[in-house]
Order: C-alpha cells, then sequence, then structure tokens
C-alpha cells in the first residue's frame, strides 16, 4: 500500500544516492581485487581477478580473435528475443488476464492454475519446450513467453479486480457501457498496478531468457556462460554475468521510471 | 548475526581444504562412459587399479563431458581422469595445475548424419543443424576443422551452421524428432547411431589428421602427482595393462566394456555395435605431441582459447617412458596371474 503521510519536510535534501552507488561499486571492486590478486585465496581458474574480467570485457568489445567482438552482438540477440518474447507474454497476458478479472470461473480455474505455475521455475520448463518444439529459438520464446505471461496475467487480472466499486457504479451511472466501461472506467484505474506487473515479468522473462539459452545454446549472452563454462574460462562466465545483471537492471530501471512517473501522475506516489 | 558468521567461514574455507585435501592414500579418478575411455572401463571391470594401487582407496566416478570433469578438476575433486585433449589444453591455458602423463585413445569420432537428412558429405552440412557433445571439446573443434575444410562456417561465426551441443545419449531421440541433421560423436554412440539406420559420412579417419589425433588423454594434478609418485605410477601400470588387454584380446575387452557400460548407463550396448566402435579406435598409451600441437591450434583458431600452453610443461612422460622400459617385466607375467584366459 502506498502511504499517505504528509511529508513534513518542504526542502528537498540532496540526491546522495548515485554517489554512495559509485562508493559502493567501488568498495566491491576493491575487496574482489584484495582476495584475488592480493590475497590469492582462490586459484584464477576458480576465480579469477577483476583484471582478468575486464581483459574478457574487452576481447567482447573490441577484440579481433575469432571468438571476440561478440559481446555486443550476443546483448544485441538476446535483447531481440526477449524483446519479442516480452511483446508476445504482454499482449497474451494482458487479454487472458482482462478476461480473467471479467469474468469468474475463469479466474476461479486458470487464475488458480497459474498461481501455482509462477512458482515453477523457468528453467523446469526448458526440456518440455524442447521437446515439444525442438533445440531451435522457439523452444527458448516459449519459455519466455510463458513465464512473462503469467505475472502480466496475475497483475492485470488482479489490478482490475482491485478497482474500487464505486468508479464501476460511477461508470454505470453515467451510461458507460459494458464495453466502455472496461476501455475508459477499468482499465485506466488499473493502468499502475497493471504496469507493476510488467515490470515483474520482464525480470521474469529476462530470467528465463537467460536460462533457456544456456540450456539450447542459441547464439547470445547464456551461449557465453556455456562457452565459458566449456573451456575452464570463469573471467568470461563472471563478465558474462555482469552483462546480464547490468542489461536486466538497465530495463528494469527504464520500466520503474515509467511506472514511478505513472504512479506520480495517478496521485499514488509522493514525491520526497 | 553472529549466527552466520561459521557459515560465511564455511563458505570461504571448503574450496581451500577440498584443494589440500587431495592427498593422502586415496584416488580419485575421473572418466567418461564412451569407448575413447575404455582402458578405464577395463581397468575398473577387471579390476586393475586394484591390484596396481594396493592399500590405496580408490574411488571412480564418471562425468558426462570434459566440461564436468574439468569442472571437479579445478575444485579439487579428482586427481587423475581420462578426460580429451581440448579441456585439458583448456584447464592448462587457464592454470590448472594438470599435467598429461599418456594418452588413452585415438580417433573413435563419426560424423553421423540422420537418415533422411539428405547429408552424404562434409559440404552438405551447409545450412544444416550438427550435434557434438559440448561446445569447445574435442569433437566440437574436430567439427570446425571439417566445417573450414568444406569452406563452411558455424553460424556464431557468421556461416550457416548450426552447432548444437547435446550428450551423446541424447542424439537418437534428437535424430526422430528430426531436431539435428547430423552428429559427431564419440564412440560407440557412432555405431551405435549407425545401428538405428543412420549413415556415418566418412569415416573416423577423415574426421582429421587422417585418425592420428588423440581422443582421450590421461591427465594428473600436479600437486597430487609430487605427493603421490607411487600411485600415480599404480594407475600408469594399470592404465597399460588395461590397454595391453584391450589390444590383445578385443573379444574380452568387449565383454568387459559392455559389463563396465552397462552398470554406468543401464543401456546395453549390441555386441555387433561394440566390436564396430572398438575397431574404429585405436588404443595406445603414447602421446602424439604433434597431433597435440596441432589440436591446440585449432583450438586457438575457433577462439576457444587465446594462447597455447607449454607444452613442455604440459606434457610429462618420463614416468610413462621409464614404465615402457620396464615393460618386459610386466608382459612376462603369466596371463592368468592377471586373471585372464
Amino acid at each position: 500500500m502506498t502511504s499517505l503521510t504528509p511529508v513534513s519536510a518542504p526542502v528537498r535534501p540532496r540526491n546522495l544516492t548515485p554517489l554512495w552507488q559509485v562508493l559502493g561499486l567501488l568498495i566491491i571492486v576493491g575487496v574482489w581485487w584484495l582476495i584475488t590478486d592480493v590475497l590469492k585465496l582462490w586459484p584464477p581458474y576458480v576465480f579469477p581477478s577483476p583484471k582478468a574480467v575486464w581483459e574478457e570485457f574487452s576481447y567482447g568489445l573490441w577484440g579481433s580473435g575469432p571468438q571476440d567482438g561478440k559481446l555486443l552482438s550476443s546483448v544485441g540477440s538476446s535483447l531481440r528475443r526477449v524483446a519479442l518474447g516480452y511483446v508476445i507474454a504482454v499482449a497474451l497476458g494482458s487479454a487472458v488476464g482482462l478476461l480473467m478479472s471479467l469474468w469468474r470461473p475463469l479466474r476461479d480455474t486458470l487464475g488458480a492454475y497459474l498461481q501455482g505455475l509462477q512458482s515453477v521455475p523457468s528453467i523446469a520448463f526448458v526440456p518440455f519446450a524442447i521437446l515439444f518444439l525442438g533445440l531451435n529459438e522457439r523452444a527458448v520464446m516459449f519459455v519466455v513467453i510463458i513465464e512473462g505471461f503469467i505475472p502480466v496475467a496475475l497483475a492485470v487480472s488482479g489490478a482490475v479486480l482491485n478497482v474500487p466499486p464505486a468508479w464501476r457504479t460511477a461508470g454505470r451511472t453515467l451510461g458507460a457501457s459494458h464495453f466502455s466501461l472496461v476501455t475508459r472506467v477499468l482499465l485506466p484505474a488499473a493502468l499502475p498496478n497493471i504496469v507493476t506487473g510488467l515490470r515483474t515479468a520482464w525480470s521474469f522473462a529476462w530470467r528465463a531468457l537467460i536460462g533457456a539459452e544456456l540450456l539450447t545454446a542459441n547464439p547470445g549472452l547464456g551461449r557465453l556462460l556455456e562457452v565459458g563454462r566449456n573451456t575452464s574460462n570463469m573471467a568470461l562466465v563472471i563478465a558474462t554475468i555482469i552483462i546480464v545483471g547490468v542489461v536486466g537492471g538497465l530495463f528494469d530501471l527504464l520500466i520503474r521510471a515509467l511506472e514511478t512517473r505513472m504512479r506520480r501522475d495517478y496521485g499514488l506516489e509522493v514525491q520526497v | 548475526m553472529t549466527h552466520r558468521t561459521p557459515t560465511i567461514l564455511a563458505v570461504l574455507i571448503l574450496p581451500m581444504l577440498s584443494l589440500a585435501s587431495a592427498q593422502g592414500s586415496t584416488v580419485r579418478i575421473g572418466f567418461f562412459p564412451n569407448l575413447t575411455h575404455a582402458p578405464a572401463l577395463v581397468a575398473i571391470e577387471k579390476g586393475y587399479y586394484a591390484a596396481q594401487m594396493k592399500g590405496v582407496k580408490i574411488e571412480t566416478k564418471d562425468f558426462v563431458s570434459g566440461t564436468t570433469l574439468s569442472e571437479a578438476f579445478a575444485a579439487g575433486a579428482i586427481d587423475i581422469g581420462l578426460i580429451g585433449p581440448g579441456p585439458a589444453i583448456n584447464a592448462a591455458v587457464k592454470g590448472m595445475p594438470v599435467q598429461i602423463i599418456a594418452g588413452a585413445s585415438e580417433a573413435g569420432a563419426l560424423l553421423v548424419a540422420r537418415k533422411g537428412s539428405g547429408i552424404t558429405s562434409y559440404k552438405d552440412l551447409a545450412g544444416k543443424k550438427v550435434a557434438v557433445p559440448s561446445l569447445g571439446n574435442t569433437q566440437d573443434i574436430s567439427l570446425r576443422a571439417i566445417l573450414a575444410d568444406a569452406g563452411l562456417k558455424a553460424q556464431t561465426d557468421g556461416g550457416n551452421v548450426t552447432i548444437v551441443p547435446l550428450a551423446p545419449a541424447d542424439v537418437a531421440a534428437a535424430f526422430v524428432s528430426k531436431q539435428v541433421d547430423a552428429a559427431l560423436v564419440p564412440e560407440p554412440w557412432a555405431a551405435l547411431l549407425e545401428g538405428q539406420g543412420n549413415k556415418a559420412v566418412g569415416d573416423e579417419k577423415t574426421v582429421w589428421r587422417n585418425g592420428n589425433y588423440p581422443s582421450a588423454l590421461v591427465i594428473v594434478s600436479t600437486k597430487f602427482a609430487q605427493a603421490n609418485p607411487e600411485i600415480v605410477k599404480g594407475f600408469l601400470r594399470a592404465h597399460l595393462q588395461a590397454i595391453r588387454f584391450i589390444n590383445k584380446s578385443p573379444a574380452a575387452a568387449q565383454t568387459a566394456v559392455s559389463s563396465a557400460l552397462f552398470k554406468l548407463t543401464n543401456q546395453k550396448v549390441d555386441a555387433r555395435v561394440l566390436q564396430l566402435a572398438l575397431k574404429r579406435t585405436r588404443f595406445t598409451a603414447n602421446v602424439d605431441i604433434e597431433a597435440l600441437k596441432a589440436y591446440s591450434q585449432l583450438n586457438l583458431a575457433a577462439g576457444y582459447s587465446r594462447k597455447a600452453p607449454d607444452f613442455d610443461a604440459l606434457v610429462d612422460l618420463t614416468m610413462l617412458n621409464a614404465l615402457n622400459a620396464s615393460q618386459g617385466q610386466l608382459q612376462a607375467t603369466p596371463r592368468t596371474a592377471l586373471g585372464l584366459k
């Protein structure tokens, strides 16, 4: 629930968050360097130093070896795949979620199953997807779509159901047809919560993508992880994990910004 | 918060302990349930390891691929292992304390095309999906060499051949559902797939270097070898004994391998399949260093490593040569004393 406590401080304190974040990053890299390069707690093939990981980044970005310079294209293929899967998941999830919110029998059956399915880790769908669709892009897409679809459907259904009943009554009293009640009252009112669901769906889809790529070795970040593993290149594995985190995090920030802005426009967020 | 400290300490200390525990009178042997690893299968089945390393606790562990064995090696969970040249070279390049002390097998891998795939030559692989046991493994590198010779390229290198990592045991199912069009697999999987009506493209000699390339090698943890030279010597004696047995009595070796494979994979491999597979694999303890160097060049060309290992440090055959010199004595052992008919 959003807090509606009035804010007393009229002067906005200076935002120190970015500073702390940079400082935190420096400390992490410092400790990492200390335990690998200085104390040498682990051999480099088990836990490589920041330098070795940075080298993998540089190979991936501007290296000229046979497997080099593939970082951006790997990020590109992964993003292209997840973007398509996400759009399909959002479209499907919105439609099913809306139907669930409007029709109780569907909500009580499908809705309940989706809640259960949501607890199944995405990686569990991969063997099924491979056997059903083959060792190809479609298997990866299937896993991404199913992982993105469930949170969207549940969020849309939940958000529409949470619209205050008075608004429906008001809409009806003012003469809205069933259709326009949905399109002009319920959906706009539910939008902020839907966007929250879209953000959850994004992180689910992204995680599902990497897991599925890892197992099917389609070109992409998952494949980089697999190659790193197979060639005892732990630095490449760590570099790829960092990219997965950064790309996933950046998109999450983007959607979060949209979400915050929308919630503010709807008067749900109080600017501190 | 204090209750977490032991956990954190354990997480920090355990890996170091496991590295340190690679000493003592226990030897942990890793291998794959493939025919290219037959010396290990036979040595286990015939009790050679136990006979040649008396008073040593022997733990054997089978792995699916060089990747998992290499990981176990890095974690200090394996002391001696049979592994393909690819993972051995990559491990050495990454600074793992590993040394190649003997060979185990050569050739013994074939490219098999799914029936109905229309592939009859390596050139036909254009636009097809080809399975290899895992990315960066021996067969993956061999496949890249085949593709380069045929003027083709992997999809990830801008070509149109899709290389799919797939456990050899899963290839048959993938063929039935037409998920892959061909597979470069070690024996007995190639012979097994052929037995199911799929066609071999070329033979084990057309894969690379006229069949003169290592498929499995014996690697040892250098730390373990320094601390336990007698155990390593005992292992090598058992290894040589197994190779001699395979070469001298192929039929009996086939029975031993079949029995070992059944215990490990619960799969009964047809005798004719095994016979064919054995015929296409060469078992030798010698290490063709030129082939290893050529393999390393292929590995570099595929981009799986950025430098070649120092072969002088990586390959140490002094123990093997010493044993080979005294081989006359071993050979003189009556065959019945070894439990052979």
